[in-house]
């Protein structure tokens, strides 16, 4: 529905986006994830029609939107961050105006609207004057708006941004209906937004693509951060070790199982304790490197005499991996996010 | 074009559910009507003496009545059309339709001018009630609002253009009052420049005054029709390259 190959676009000698490339493919609800000022707003703008491109091609549902500008713009419903309404319109007027600039011929305006309203579940404010909504009513009003035409692709721009938990319930029920027949494009800075809503992610930062794919396929990304491992033996002697062994920076001790017990000492490392460890690597390890460095660890602790009764991964969780994958120092972020709004 | 239908319906609407139109309106007509109330009274008192003017041509030329209310009204009914949009971001719900540029401009200007002629329109009963009293030569009538409709055409068409320049609706206001005040400025060049000289031509050709005069006289001259239709036209051609260049900056 939606291809994007290597997108450009530039203020004056800020590249707001950076040779991006990415595919939506019919039917799927897909996440565009990115920390504020990454360049989503900015993407989807283009996507959208409202922006122009400095190079590269952008195709919603085959049509290039620069030099089929009316036919793609046509097959897009697009509901732009903070939602802007004319406020003094009331909610079903101001869906049969938008109704008929999108060009629904005039006899299925009524139905088009009636449906839009349902499905975004206004209707009951239907004949309320726009400036007198709440929040979590604009924004289904905007959705309303984006479905009006019934295009076949939806994009959304922070759908849920600035609403109160409830509101963010609703909105994301109705977006997961939508996803039922409608191509969805929604971009977000909050992951659990994705994981609530989204089929497939991609992930940008400062403009450029750095991950896509599902969110099992990212999730399988999350690199080890360190290793948990039960010792039985010396805790100092233990931590010692640990210490010891290249690529670790870190060894701590997480809780005491079990105390040791005088009556029952072996030897000196041996002292009957046990002990829940933990340790981090001293630097960002692939994949071959921390099973590596677990071996030597795990060996290490054997041939000092402990005994070992678990050992396992430290995962780190989704939301350092976002981190990880984006880690945009936040001056660049702030720059460039002024840069699109003054632009704007 | 048929995104035309849809917004000059929708500014329309706009205009006439907030109170600004109907205030604008209300202030015309009170200055109008006092206007007329004293030419009245005026012709009245000078009884058989004789006139080298109408009632109607006094109405519409000779008086600084009429650009000092053009001045006043148009920019306050002008500034909101693209600036606010541009402010509060409906902007990019709007050309995220499928419009056009041009059927976006020429949708708002034609809405603020059907403003402007409902503006003007119960002027119309002034020629009733003078018909009571005398002769009226609907020739000069009709050349006189001809006169009015071009020139507040050429006044709202640059406020037009201010307004998509600047997302500011009162830098667009102050703007739109200034150009207007220029051109009036130049057309009082007319009389204080000498005659021969290329400023004096200038300045009598762009000459506000100088036209109503014309126009509330009967003389429909083909270069005022020119000058008029380029300012129209000028401003609206501008204003569709800046919309168009919104989505470059």
């Amino acid at each position: 529905m939606i291809s994007v190959d290597h997108l450009v676009k530039r203020y004056g000698s800020k590249v707001a986006v950076d040779d991006l490339s990415f595919e939506v493919d019919k039917g799927e609800v897909v996440g565009f994830l990115g920390p504020n000022g990454a360049g989503k707003s900015t993407t989807l703008r283009i996507i959208s029609g409202f922006l122009g491109l400095t190079s590269g091609t952008v195709k919603v549902a085959g049509h290039d939107i620069t030099r089929e500008s009316f036919d793609a713009r046509g097959k897009l419903g697009y509901m732009p961050e903070a939602v802007p309404l004319y406020p003094e319109m009331r909610v079903a007027e101001y869906l049969r105006f938008r109704a008929e600039l999108k060009r629904v011929p005039r006899g299925e305006r009524t139905t088009a609207v009636g449906d839009a309203m349902a499905k975004a579940n206004v209707r009951d404010v239907a004949n309320v004057v726009i400036g007198h909504l709440s929040k979590g009513y604009r924004q289904r009003v905007g959705l309303a708006d984006a479905l009006v035409s019934n295009p076949p692709l939806l994009v959304l721009d922070e759908p849920t941004a600035g609403l109160d938990p409830n509101q963010i319930r609703e909105v994301r029920e109705v977006i997961r209906e939508l996803g039922k027949e409608h191509t969805v494009l929604l971009s977000t800075h909050i992951l659990s937004e994705v994981e609530a809503s989204c089929s497939r992610v991609v992930v940008i930062a400062r403009g450029k693509l750095v991950a896509a794919g599902t969110m099992d396929e990212l999730a399988r990304k999350r690199r080890s951060a360190g290793l948990n491992v039960v010792v039985r033996g010396n805790l100092d002697k233990a931590l010692s070790v640990l210490r010891g062994v290249d690529g670790i920076a870190k060894a701590s001790l997480a809780r005491t199982a079990r105390e040791a017990s005088a009556q029952t000492p072996t030897n000196d490392v041996d002292d009957g304790s046990v002990h829940a460890l933990r340790c981090s690597w001293s630097k960002k390890l692939d994949e071959s490197a921390t099973s590596h460095t677990t071996e030597l660890a795990i060996a290490a602790l054997v041939s000092a005499g402990l005994f070992i009764r678990e050992a396992s991964p430290l995962k780190s969780s989704l939301e350092e991996l976002f981190g990880e994958l984006t880690g945009a120092s936040s001056a660049e972020a702030d720059d460039l996010a002024t840069d699109s709004r003054a632009a704007s | 074009m048929t995104s035309f239908w849809p917004i000059y319906k929708r500014e329309l609407f706009a205009f006439f559910v907030t109170p600004l139109a109907w205030v604008l309106i209300t202030v015309f007509l009170l200055v109008q009507g006092m206007h007329f109330f004293l030419l009245v009274d005026h012709f009245s008192n000078i009884g058989q003496q004789v006139s080298d003017q109408t009632p109607l041509q006094a109405f519409f030329g000779n008086t600084v009545l009429l650009y000092l209310v053009l001045f006043l009204l148009v920019p306050p009914m002008t500034m909101r059309l693209f600036a606010e949009e541009r402010r509060s971001g409906t902007i990019e719900s709007l050309m995220t339709a499928p419009v056009s540029s041009a059927g976006v401009v020429l949708a708002k200007y034609a809405a603020v001018l059907t403003t402007y002629v409902a503006m003007w329109a119960p002027t119309a009963l002034y020629l009733v009630i003078l018909r009571q009293t005398g002769e009226i030569d609907w020739h000069v009538a009709a050349s006189a609002y001809l006169g009015v409709l071009l020139v507040g055409g050429g006044y709202l068409s640059l406020g037009l253009l201010t307004s998509a320049i600047t997302k500011s609706q009162f830098l667009a206001l102050v703007l739109t009052a200034l150009v207007i005040l220029v051109l009036f400025i130049l057309g009082i060049g007319e009389f204080v420049t000498r005659e021969g000289t290329l400023m004096h031509d200038v300045c009598a050709h762009v000459s506000v005054w100088a036209h109503m005069n014309d126009f509330a006289s009967g003389v429909v001259d083909s270069r005022r029709l020119v000058f008029y239709g380029s300012l129209i036209v000028l401003p609206l051609f501008v204003t569709v390259r800046a919309v168009d260049a919104w989505r470059w900056g």
